[in-house]
């Protein structure tokens, strides 16, 4: 009889206590979308130690590149659905479908944090033949095939951008793909590519130093980072239908994770990107803070998916109709 | 200038930075002791750990790792056969017959000295000419690299031991298997066979563990109850003079680690194989021959992997782009720590490029005081019945292969390498060139077509932009001369002109 009572007390308080009230219980998994010294990464790593330090565990990051993203999104896809592995991205898996790299997406995914978003800027070697975006498009066109654009891959940020471009003037350049921001700029500087277009914040530092040029912002408005260097509206109002567009960075995990392992993950995160040091270290690096989370979240990610699959369906680039997906016309 | 200067000194001078210095130094050796730890990984968590550290300090243990690191990965190398890291694989060719000799501790003694001697043949050109070594690494164009990978690729011809035939077989294994998984231009599927796991292609550290430490081990079982040789321990430091007498092959070795390694996309990988093959070359009458215990084939890929650190500094502090793997990860934590890596680091913070370059000599140093004691207990490994030795092997090479990934498919994959190196050995097929194959595959696969994208499509176009741009005409000239002087032609022509 005591037996019996003792067992139900025990299960009484086995029961009562929710299994994932202490989430994190062990150290967690972040698997980084891009490789290492990249835009994503040096973001992802520059946030995660606050986020640590609110939830008192540790999260191991590892760079998982390759395929544009989709690796890393398939891998974390692959994962059990515990809150444990974090995905650390950027915009790319929402291109994934109408560039034929898979049905999985953000659609498969809880956002925990939208941390920044960043605003493109087309930089060119600093002695190339033009100084603005519309001499940039009269030389391309005086030298069709000569002017070398960078690239990152099918639904990377320089193809989506150059599909933008190309939708209002003609542009007959040879495009030549490298493995990520970082070693594209790299070959700017080295005089292997002509022009790139990059986030801001990848950029700066090289366009401070005057190791390159900035032609235009990819934007409606000029940018408080880059003081001068024209919008690309300034020539060309057409844009203003597609912008404001740019990549964005944020941490997801896999759709049907328990509510509690979210919302621990979520305020941790909240409260790491109020972090005075990260606030100062986006704002260095020209990107703009969001702090949007759940559904606010989820409706900008839908806005994005829309624009740019559209976009860069209309331009030829995309292997499948965006209808095929039921993603609706911007 | 001068006050900048001053802060070469700061990492010798305070205690604390000294002792991390010397803790990173020392745990870095183990770590790359340890197949598939790497130091990639060792400094990417210490990034979280050492958060809310000051950045001096963050720096000396990163820092310490990364050149105890690479010379660890020697040590394992020379005992057991298994480099612990890619950039260890030559020191294998000739260190492993040398401890097989009973000459482990003059092997460790040598490659220690030397690792020293290239690490800081490294370190003085970082200090020295950074600026102008990073602007001549930023002009390597995609054809540029591709006509490096192809120099690279020539060096089957003196990995293959003694069948040419059979190191082309094992090579193109390596470039086909460096071929599966997503294209990295345009993600494509290659021979995935429609899974997932092989998106990202086979990691080629399971590979090399497998085809170097299962493959080993499995070749010992044949001659389990032969009894291991008796280590001589007559000499671990070498003496003044043998230094002197490698001094011109370890400097003419130490430059090719210095290029390859500031060069963006390559590392001390590569740099280690063409100085091993590089000594091969002007090495006239080596006293041993080569892969069977040369001293030349230990020093020259030891003193270019070391040397490789400083190299990978160099585009790093100068123009904030990454030399390597661990230069980027370096460059993270810069900015976690709230720097700004990048063109303005050199003109902005001076002092920062003094430190590190301190930091870098200190840690050359510690590699060298803790690289010669021990070395002693660590002989005994060899000297340990194979009984014991084979079992211990296989684990390590287990544990390894999980720790790259933390993927079990690895695991997977070196047992089958293993099993398949332990067959191409069998054969007399060397498994050196397999690695070799896989490291250059990706380079001369994304850099050919970089380079003929570049050139709107066009050969004519391409060759004439190799033979107009000095630095492709000299690189273009190498690749023929290396391939003529292994044809049976140029050796009928030396042979008529010495008669």
């Amino acid at each position: 009889m005591t037996r019996k009572i003792l067992g139900a007390a025990v299960a009484a308080v086995l029961t009562a206590t929710p299994v994932l009230a202490d989430f994190p219980a062990k150290d967690m998994q972040g698997i980084i979308m891009w490789g290492a010294g990249g835009g994503t990464d040096v973001i992802m790593r520059a946030v995660t130690p606050h986020a640590e330090k609110a939830m008192g565990a540790k999260v191991v990051m590892q760079n998982m590149s390759g395929g544009v993203g989709a690796i890393s999104v398939k891998y974390t896809y692959a994962q059990k659905a515990d809150g444990y592995t974090l995905l650390m991205g950027a915009e790319n898996p929402q291109l994934y479908k109408v560039m034929g790299l898979g049905d999985v997406d953000y659609a498969d995914f809880i956002p925990i944090s939208m941390l920044a978003r960043g605003v493109p800027v087309i930089v060119a070697q600093s002695d190339a033949p033009f100084d603005n975006f519309r001499e940039m498009v009269d030389y391309i066109e005086a030298n069709p095939k000569t002017v070398k654009f960078g690239s990152t891959g099918p639904g990377g940020l320089p193809s989506v951008v150059n599909a933008m471009l190309g939708s209002q003037v003609n542009l007959d350049v040879t495009t030549v793909p490298y493995n990520g921001d970082g070693p594209a700029m790299t070959a700017l500087q080295g005089g292997a590519i002509d022009v790139f277009p990059v986030v801001i914040g990848a950029a700066l530092d090289h366009i401070n130093a005057g190791r390159m040029k900035a032609i235009a912002v990819v934007d409606t408005e000029a940018n408080p980072a880059l003081p001068g260097v024209q919008p690309i509206v300034e020539d060309y109002a057409e844009y203003a239908t597609y912008l404001p567009w740019g990549p964005f960075f944020g941490i997801w995990v896999k759709k049907d994770t328990p509510e509690e392992a979210v919302t621990t993950l979520q305020a941790a995160y909240a409260d790491a990107l109020d972090a005075p040091e990260f606030q100062a270290f986006l704002d260095q690096r020209g990107f703009t803070p969001m702090n949007i989370a759940g559904d606010e979240a989820q409706e900008y990610l839908d806005r994005w998916q829309s624009v740019s699959s559209w976009l860069v369906y209309e331009s030829g680039l995309a292997k499948h109709s965006p209808e095929k997906f039921d993603i609706p016309r911007p | 200038m001068m006050d900048a200067f001053l802060n070469f000194i700061i990492p010798w001078t305070d205690p604390k930075l000294l002792m991390l210095v010397a803790l990173g130094t020392f745990s870095g050796i183990y770590v790359g002791a340890i197949p598939g730890l790497s130091v990639t990984m060792a400094v990417s968590i210490l990034i979280s750990f050492t958060f809310s550290w000051e950045v001096y300090e963050a720096l000396c243990l990163m820092v310490g790792i990364y050149m105890g690191g690479v010379y660890g990965g020697s040590r394992t190398a020379v005992l057991l056969n298994i480099p612990g890291a890619p950039s260890a694989i030559a020191t294998s060719f000739d260190g492993y017959p040398l401890a097989q000799k009973g000459e482990a501790g003059e092997a460790i003694g040598l490659s220690t000295t030397m690792s020293f001697v290239g690490g800081f043949i490294g370190i003085a050109v970082l200090a020295v000419a950074a600026p102008m070594v990073s602007e001549f690494a930023l002009r390597f164009q995609p054809r540029d690299y591709m006509l490096l990978a192809i120099l690279g690729i020539l060096l089957v011809g003196s990995l293959s031991g003694d069948s040419l035939v059979k190191g082309i077989f094992a090579g193109s294994l390596g470039l086909l298997i460096g071929c599966v998984g997503l294209d990295p231009l345009t993600a494509q599927e290659r021979f995935t066979f429609g899974m997932i796991d092989l998106w990202g292609g086979i990691s080629f550290v399971a590979a090399m563990i497998g085809m170097f430490g299962v493959a080993e081990a499995l070749i010992q079982l044949r001659y389990v109850d032969k009894t291991a040789v008796k280590q001589k321990l007559t000499r671990i430091v070498p003496s003044l003079k043998s230094v002197r007498k490698y001094l011109p092959l370890s400097l003419q070795t130490s430059s090719i680690g210095v290029i390859i390694g500031a060069l963006p996309g390559t590392g001390g990988d590569i740099a280690a194989l063409m100085a091993y093959d590089h000594a091969k070359r002007v090495t006239k009458d080596p006293k041993v021959p080569f892969g069977q215990g040369a001293k030349e084939g230990l020093v020259a890929p030891e003193t270019a992997n070391n040397a490789a650190v400083g190299g990978a500094f160099i585009p790093m502090i100068t123009l904030g782009i990454p030399g390597d793997a661990v230069t980027a990860i370096i460059i993270g934590a810069l900015f976690v720590h709230g720097l700004n890596p990048g063109p303005m680091l050199m003109i902005e913070q001076p002092q920062m490029f003094w430190f590190i370059v301190g930091c870098l000599t200190l840690a050359n140093v510690f590699m060298l005081i803790f690289g010669l004691t021990g070395v002693r207990i660590f002989t005994k490994i060899v000297e340990m019945p194979r009984t014991v030795m084979i079992p211990l092997i296989l684990m390590l090479s287990i544990v390894g292969a999980f720790a790259v990934n933390n993927s079990i498919t690895d695991v997977y994959w070196m047992l089958g390498f293993g099993v398949l190196g332990y067959f191409m050995k069998l054969y007399g097929y060397q498994v050196g060139p397999v690695i070799l194959g896989v490291i250059l595959s990706t380079l001369i696969d994304e850099n050919w077509r970089r380079a003929i994208i570049s050139e709107q499509e066009s050969l004519p176009k391409l060759l004439g932009g190799i033979l107009t741009s000095p630095l492709s005409l000299v690189l273009f000239l190498a690749v023929v001369f290396i391939f003529v002087s292994q044809t049976p032609l140029w050796a009928r022509f030396k042979a008529r002109r010495k008669a």
